[in-house]
C-alpha cells in the first residue's frame, strides 16, 4: 500500500483548511444538498466531501457511509490533493497502490473511486469523492458533472465563508450599538466625498436637540455648534487622519448646547472606506458628551493650581515624609520651599531624604531621629524645634509639624509643615534678655523706691482701676494682705482739713493732667504722716484707658525739716526787725528835724546811721524774698498791665535819690507801648525795676544821666535803664546774677548794695515768666533789662 | 469823722517811745501804750480808742489772743485793729486778715510817715463799714 505523500505547502493548505471553519462542524443542508444531487446524477454508492486534515481526513458532508472520518494514511483522497484534475482508480484491487488498503479489503470494500480537488484560497484542502464497491470508469460527461460539483462545493465553501463573517459582523455590530446604547455615546457617519452626515438621536441630545430640530443634517451642522476657539484644531485634527498621518480624528472641543451654553464633547472617528481611485469615502465616528470629566478635570486644575500658589506663598515647606520599615525615607512631595529650609530641591529628595538628613545640625539629629521614631511607634503629631545648617555653615532654627499615617506597605506617611523660625527665636531670646534687664531695672526701681519712700501707683480714670506698689501700704500703714487698692481707701486716709486741696488737684488734673499736691494722711494706728503725691495723665493719644501714673512720697520729715527752716527763719527775720525798727525809727525822728534840732556834724553822722539801717533792712528783705522764692512760696499776683504808668511811678519813686547823686533820670518809650499788655505782679516788676534804677544811680558818675526805656521787641516788651557807669568788668560778667555778687568786694561797702538784688531779679523775672539780661561795655556804662512776653 | 485816740500794744519799749512820738509828737493824736495784751484788755476797761495798733508777737498773750479778747468785750465792737509785724511771711499776714484786723504794717516802719498811714486806713475803714 502506498501512504499518500505530504504536499510541498502543506502548512499553508492546513492553513487555509482551518480558516474555512468547516472541520468538525455540523453536516448542513447546502453541502447535503449537493452531495445527494451528486450521488442520484452519477450512481455512486458513497459520495463524500473529505476534508484532509493534518492525520486524517473528515467528512463535512457523506452520502452512503456511516463513518465520521479516516485515517490519513489509508486516505485516497490524501492522493487526490497531490496531482491537478479529477483522481480516477477503476479498480483497486488491480491498484498496487490500494490493492491491500483495509478499506479495499475491508468496509466499505473500495473498488472505484473518484476525487475532485477542492480548492479554498488556492489550496487544496480537501476533495469531492465518488466511490463503489464495483469497479468502474467515469465518462468523460460524468467526469466533467463530478467537476462541476466539486465547483459548486467551492463556490458553497466561500459563500459559507461569507454568511459567517456577516454573520459575525452583524453580531459585532449588535454589540456595538448595545455598547453604544448603553454608554450613551452619540454615532455619526460623513461621507466624505458627498458631505452627507448622518447623525443618531444620542448625538442631538447631547446637544440639547432632536435629530428632528436639526435637519436638514449636513457637516455644517457639526461645524455651526462647534466653538469659534475649536475650528483650528479641529480642522487640523481632520487633515491629519485624513491624510494618514494619525491613525484617527480625535478632538476634545466645545460645542454650543441648544440653552446657549457650551458642552464639552469628545469625538472620535475613522475613515472606515475608500474610494476606488483611493480617495477617504466614509467615515464613522463616536460623539461623548465629557463636560462633567471635563469639569472635574477642570476644578481639579484649578486646585490644584491653587494649592500650589497657596505652597508657593507660604514661608515654609509643605511636604509629606515617608519612612519604611527597612530604612528608607523619602520626602513624596514637598513645595519649593524646600529649597530654603534644608537648602535641596524637592526632585533632590523625591525618593531618598538623605540629602535633607545631612544638613540637619549635629546636636540635634538625635532628638529628630528619636522624635520621628516616636512618632512612628505612636502615630502621634511629630512636632520638634530643630536646628540645620546652611550653605554658609550657619544654624538655622526651624519648626516642624506633621501628622503620620500608616499606609498598607507598613511604610509611616506624614503631612506637614515646616517652617524658618530662626528670628522669632532670635527675637525671644532678646525678649528673655529684655525682660531681665527690665528684672533688674524693676528691682533698682523698688530699691530706690524703698530708700526715698516713694511709693507708685497706675489708675484707669476710664474703668475705675488702680493698682499700688508695696511702697505704698508701707506709707499708708496698711497690710498688703489685707486691702486692694480702691480710691475709697485712699481717700478715708486723706486727713479732713485737707480733703478740699486732694480734690481740687483732681479737678485740676482732669483739665491740665497734672495731679501735684501736698497733704497730710492718718493712718490707721492715728499718726498723721505728710506725703507728696506727684501724678500724671498718660499722653491722651495712645491711652484709650486714660492711665494715669503717679508716685506718692512720704515727706514727713522733710515738712518737719522745712517747719524748723520756716520758724527760723521768721524768727530771725522778728528779732532782727525789732532792734531795726527801733534804730531806724528814732534815727528818722531825729533827722527829721521835728523832735529835736541837731548840729550839722551831728546831722551827717545821722544821714550815716540812716542810710546803714536803710541797708540792713534791704539785706533782711531781699534774704527773705529770696528764701521764700526757693520754697516756692511766694506769692504772685499776676494782673494784665500797660508799663506807663509803671514807669512813670518808678521814675518818681527814684527821682529824690537821683537829685541826691546829682544824677538825671529820662524816661523813653515808644509809642507801641501803649498798646502793648503784660502779665505781671505789678510789685515785683516794681521791685525789679527799683533795682535796675538804684544800682544805675550809685554806680553813675556824678551829673551823669540814667535812662529808663520800653520798646517792643518782636512779641515781646523789653524794659531797659541804662547808666554811664565805669561798666562791667570782664571778670565779673559769669557771676552778676549770683547771690552775693559784687563786682568788687570794697564796692558793697562803698555803693551799699547787698549783693543779692540782681539774683534776685533774676530768679522774680523767672516766676513771672521773663528773661533777664545785660549789655556793657567797659567804660561806655551798663544796660540792664527785663523781657516780658506782650498778651495775645 | 477823724482819727483822734489811739490804743498801742507793744512789748518792746524801744518801739513803744518810737510810736509814742510819731503818733503824738508828728502826728498830734492821743495815744495810750501797754506792754502786754493783758494791760490791754484792762485799758479798754475804761478807755475806748478809735483804733488799735497791736504788736504780733509778744509774750504772754500774742497778738492773735489779744485780738480774740478784744473782739469779745462788747465796748470795743467795731474798732479796727491794725497789726503790727517784724514777720512778713505772707501766710502770717493773711492769718491776721482772717482773724479781723483792717491792716498789717511791716517792721521796721518810717515813724515819719505812720500817722498818715493809720490815719488814710482809720478813713477807708470807716467808709466802707457806714
Amino acid at each position: 500500500m502506498q501512504t499518500p505523500a505530504i504536499p510541498d505547502s502543506e502548512q499553508q493548505r492546513l492553513s487555509a483548511l482551518r480558516d474555512t471553519g468547516l472541520l468538525d462542524t455540523v453536516p448542513e443542508t447546502r453541502f447535503d444538498r449537493l452531495t445527494n444531487l451528486a450521488q442520484l446524477s452519477l450512481g455512486t454508492e458513497i459520495v463524500l466531501i473529505s476534508l484532509v486534515d493534518s492525520d486524517r481526513q473528515w467528512f463535512k458532508s457523506k452520502q452512503g457511509l456511516d463513518a465520521c472520518e479516516t485515517a490519513r494514511d489509508v486516505s485516497f483522497c490524501g492522493h487526490t490533493i497531490l496531482g491537478e484534475g479529477i483522481f480516477e482508480v477503476p479498480n483497486a484491487l488491480l491498484d498496487n497502490r490500494f490493492a491491500d488498503n483495509p478499506l479495499v479489503l475491508g468496509g466499505p470494500n473500495i473498488r472505484f473511486y473518484a476525487g475532485v480537488p477542492l480548492v479554498s484560497d488556492g489550496e487544496k484542502i480537501g476533495t469531492l469523492c465518488f466511490i463503489d464497491s464495483k469497479p468502474r470508469t467515469f465518462t468523460d460527461t460524468e467526469r466533467q458533472i463530478a467537476t462541476e460539483f466539486g465547483k459548486s462545493i467551492e463556490q458553497e465553501i466561500q459563500d459559507r465563508l461569507q454568511d459567517h463573517a456577516h454573520q459575525q459582523l452583524a453580531a459585532r455590530e449588535q454589540m456595538y450599538r448595545s455598547v453604544l446604547e448603553g454608554t450613551k455615546i452619540g454615532t455619526w457617519q460623513w461621507n466624505v466625498q458627498t458631505g452627507e452626515t448622518v447623525l443618531n438621536e444620542r448625538w442631538a441630545d447631547i446637544m440639547g436637540y432632536t435629530l428632528a430640530e436639526l435637519e436638514p443634517i449636513s457637516v455644517d451642522t457639526w461645524l455651526n455648534l462647534l466653538h469659534p476657539d475649536d475650528v483650528a484644531e479641529s480642522d487640523a485634527q481632520l487633515e491629519d487622519h485624513l491624510n494618514g498621518k494619525n491613525s484617527f480624528f480625535d478632538i476634545k472641543c466645545r460645542m454650543k448646547h441648544k440653552d446657549g451654553h457650551y458642552v464639552w464633547v469628545h469625538d472620535r472617528g475613522k475613515v472606515v472606506t475608500y474610494t476606488d481611485d483611493g480617495k477617504p469615502h466614509m467615515m464613522y465616528g463616536t460623539h461623548a458628551d465629557i463636560t462633567q470629566q471635563k469639569l472635574g478635570q477642570i476644578a481639579l486644575q484649578q486646585s490644584r493650581d491653587q494649592l500650589y500658589k497657596l505652597t508657593q506663598e507660604l514661608p515654609g515647606v509643605v511636604y509629606q515624609y515617608q519612612s519604611w520599615p527597612d530604612g528608607r525615607n523619602a520626602f513624596p512631595y514637598a513645595s519649593s520651599a524646600i529649597k530654603d529650609i534644608y537648602g535641596v530641591t524637592p526632585e533632590e529628595v523625591l525618593t531618598d531624604a538623605s540629602n535633607a538628613f545631612a544638613k540637619i545640625y549635629q546636636d540635634d539629629l538625635t532628638a529628630l531621629v528619636d522624635s520621628i521614631q516616636h512618632s512612628i511607634d505612636t502615630l502621634s503629631v511629630w512636632e520638634l524645634e530643630y536646628r540645620v545648617v546652611d550653605d554658609n555653615g550657619l544654624p538655622k532654627w526651624l519648626s516642624g509639624s506633621a501628622t503620620p499615617e500608616r499606609m498598607p506597605d507598613g511604610s509611616t506617611l506624614w503631612h506637614g509643615y515646616i517652617q524658618d523660625i530662626t528670628q522669632t527665636k532670635e527675637h525671644y531670646l532678646k525678649l528673655e534678655q529684655l525682660n531681665h534687664q527690665l528684672n533688674i531695672a524693676q528691682q533698682s526701681l523698688d530699691l530706690a523706691s524703698e530708700q526715698a519712700q516713694i511709693g507708685y501707683w497706675q489708675a484707669s480714670l476710664k474703668h475705675g482701676t488702680l493698682w499700688w506698689s508695696p511702697m505704698i501700704y508701707q506709707i499708708f500703714g496698711l497690710n498688703e494682705q489685707d486691702f486692694s487698692p480702691s480710691v475709697s481707701l485712699f481717700k478715708s486716709a486723706v486727713h479732713p482739713d485737707d480733703v478740699v486741696k486732694v480734690e481740687q488737684s483732681e479737678d485740676q488734673a482732669r483739665i491740665t493732667g497734672i495731679h501735684n499736691v501736698i497733704h497730710r494722711i492718718i493712718r490707721p494706728s492715728g499718726e498723721v504722716r505728710w506725703v507728696h503725691e506727684l501724678g500724671q495723665l498718660v499722653s491722651e493719644d495712645k491711652n484709650p484707658d486714660l492711665i494715669m501714673i503717679g508716685s506718692v512720697q512720704d515727706i514727713t520729715d522733710a515738712m518737719k525739716l522745712q517747719k524748723i527752716k520756716d520758724d527760723f527763719i521768721s524768727t530771725v527775720s522778728h528779732e532782727l526787725r525789732t532792734p531795726l525798727t527801733s534804730i531806724s525809727g528814732a534815727l528818722n525822728l531825729l533827722q527829721s528835724g521835728k523832735i529835736v534840732s541837731l548840729p550839722e556834724k551831728a546831722q551827717k553822722l545821722m544821714d550815716i546811721a540812716s542810710s546803714n539801717c536803710l541797708q540792713l533792712s534791704r539785706l533782711i528783705n531781699d534774704l527773705l524774698d529770696i528764701e521764700k522764692l526757693a520754697a516756692g512760696k511766694m506769692l504772685f499776683e499776676m494782673k494784665p498791665l500797660v508799663m506807663p504808668p509803671l514807669l512813670l511811678r518808678a521814675l518818681n519813686d527814684h527821682q529824690p535819690y537821683a537829685a541826691q547823686h546829682n544824677i538825671t533820670l529820662a524816661l523813653l518809650h515808644s509809642p507801641q507801648i501803649n498798646d502793648a499788655t503784660i502779665y505781671v505782679d505789678e510789685h515785683r516788676l516794681l521791685q525789679i525795676l527799683t533795682n535796675f534804677l538804684s544800682n544805675a544811680v550809685k554806680f553813675s558818675p556824678q551829673n551823669g544821666k540814667v535812662t529808663l526805656s520800653a520798646l517792643v521787641i518782636d512779641d515781646h516788651i523789653e524794659i531797659a535803664v541804662q547808666d554811664q557807669g565805669s561798666g562791667i568788668p570782664d571778670d565779673f560778667k559769669d557771676k552778676i546774677f549770683e547771690k552775693f555778687s559784687q563786682a568788687d568786694a570794697s564796692s558793697s561797702k562803698a555803693k551799699g548794695g547787698t549783693g543779692l538784688g540782681l539774683a534776685l531779679c533774676k530768679e522774680l523775672i523767672g516766676a513771672m515768666n521773663g528773661s533777664i539780661g545785660y549789655q556793657s561795655e567797659p567804660g561806655s556804662g551798663a544796660r540792664f533789662y527785663v523781657r516780658l512776653p506782650i498778651m495775645k | 469823722m477823724p482819727l483822734q485816740k489811739i490804743l498801742h500794744v507793744e512789748d518792746d519799749e524801744s518801739i513803744r517811745v518810737i510810736v509814742e512820738m510819731a503818733l503824738v509828737d508828728i502826728a498830734g493824736f492821743t495815744l495810750t501804750s501797754c506792754d502786754s495784751g493783758s494791760e490791754a484788755i484792762n485799758t479798754l476797761e475804761h478807755f475806748t480808742p478809735d483804733l488799735i495798733l497791736l504788736d504780733a508777737m509778744m509774750p504772754g498773750m500774742d497778738g492773735l489772743q489779744t485780738l480774740n479778747a478784744i473782739q469779745k468785750l462788747p465796748q470795743c465792737q467795731g474798732i479796727p485793729v491794725v497789726f503790727m509785724t517784724a514777720r512778713i511771711q505772707q501766710q502770717e499776714k493773711q492769718e491776721y486778715l482772717t482773724a479781723g484786723a483792717i491792716a498789717v504794717i511791716e517792721k521796721p516802719f518810717d515813724p515819719m510817715s505812720l500817722g498818715d498811714e493809720l490815719e488814710t486806713l482809720f478813713q477807708d475803714h470807716v467808709s466802707a463799714t457806714r
